[in-house]
């Protein structure tokens, strides 16, 4: 990897941190377009189509610790941790994927 | 029984949870997840060199970092930035997009519980397949006519709506909700969730065309 691609890569996790930091403080808490139409739609807030088990427990769910899901500095905790561990895997997958030539 | 319908910080904005999606029709949208990887694999094959990993890792993180900015739009209603249609013009290719989506996708499943791990399959065709496609090919029909950031814009506009418009049907097959409840409430919604979409779509495209035009396939002249 040259300085450029280092610096790209520099550059696009210090602005995923910015975003990361702000979103627990700025993000809107409505409800979103999915939810919205749920609503709209009647769908009782625990509806589901069949009870799905085995599904394990999020780790963070709602981007929070689960221990402690209103702490917003846990919940950029929880953010920089998705942020990092995409960029690893985004890489990797990327990495093994490659073109050989 | 999981509670599905509790994310608000972060949003499940077109993240179907588990549980929207009867299990046998969740196997019909990976088996499509599947194709799509694998043509999206063999596109990497011959595509994705050296200097294009670090990118499509990026792009990859910083989607995952932006879906968790919900903005307010109309009707009390909030959206945030998906990306397909992004990822699918940097690369002009949205095989790219379904790499990235992939990622991010069972990231957000499996680490934060946004989007179904039962409806991951789905999540990818919305956002990535259906997104990715709408978005590159709006651009690419558009480009000569208006210019590149005006038809990345459209692009990005109509592949949300275009996204929440199959999300819409997939809910209506699904018998979650009906199509004539779901479809006007998605379309309306993502009508403005859109704007956001573009808006953030070619403030990106703009800033990699100044600092790294080398990494946009648009530079390369098979725009």
């Amino acid at each position: 990897m040259d300085k450029k691609d280092m610096g790209l890569i520099g550059v696009a996790v210090l602005i995923c941190v910015v975003i990361c930091v702000l979103s627990p403080y700025f993000a809107s808490g409505d409800p979103d377009g999915l939810e919205k139409s749920a609503e709209d739609a009647g769908v009782p807030e625990d509806f589901s189509i069949e009870e799905i088990k085995g599904i394990p427990d999020a780790i963070f769910p709602d981007y929070a610790f689960a221990s402690n899901p209103d702490n917003q500095v846990l919940q950029i905790v929880a953010l920089v941790i998705g942020v990092v561990v995409t960029l690893l895997l985004g890489y990797g997958v990327a990495y093994v994927v490659k073109s050989r030539n | 029984m999981k509670k599905v319908l509790l994310l608000r910080n972060g949003g499940i904005n077109l993240h179907i949870p588990d549980g929207f999606i009867p299990i046998a029709q969740c196997l019909v949208y990976y088996v499509i997840l599947i194709v799509a990887l694998y043509f999206s694999v063999k596109w990497a094959r011959s595509n994705l060199d050296e200097k294009r990993i670090p990118l499509l890792a990026v792009l990859a993180a910083g989607i995952f970092a932006i879906m968790s900015m919900n903005m307010p739009i109309p009707f009390g209603t909030s959206g945030h930035m998906v990306g397909g249609a992004l990822v699918a013009i940097v690369f002009l290719a949205p095989e790219a997009a379904v790499l990235v989506f992939t990622v991010v996708l069972l990231i957000q499943a499996l680490i934060f519980g946004d989007g179904g791990i039962t409806a991951l399959g789905a999540n990818v065709l919305n956002m990535a397949i259906v997104g990715g496609f709408v978005g590159l090919y709006t651009f690419k029909g558009l480009n000569g006519m208006i210019g590149k950031y005006a038809a990345a814009g459209v692009g990005a506009w109509l592949a949300t709506v275009i996204a929440a418009l199959a999300c819409a049907i997939e809910m209506a097959i699904a018998g979650t909700f009906p199509a004539n409840v779901g479809i006007p409430s998605m379309v309306l919604y993502h009508f403005f969730i859109g704007i956001i979409e573009a808006v953030l779509t070619v403030i990106v495209l703009a800033a990699l065309d100044k600092f790294r035009p080398d990494l946009l396939a648009w530079n390369k002249g098979d725009a």
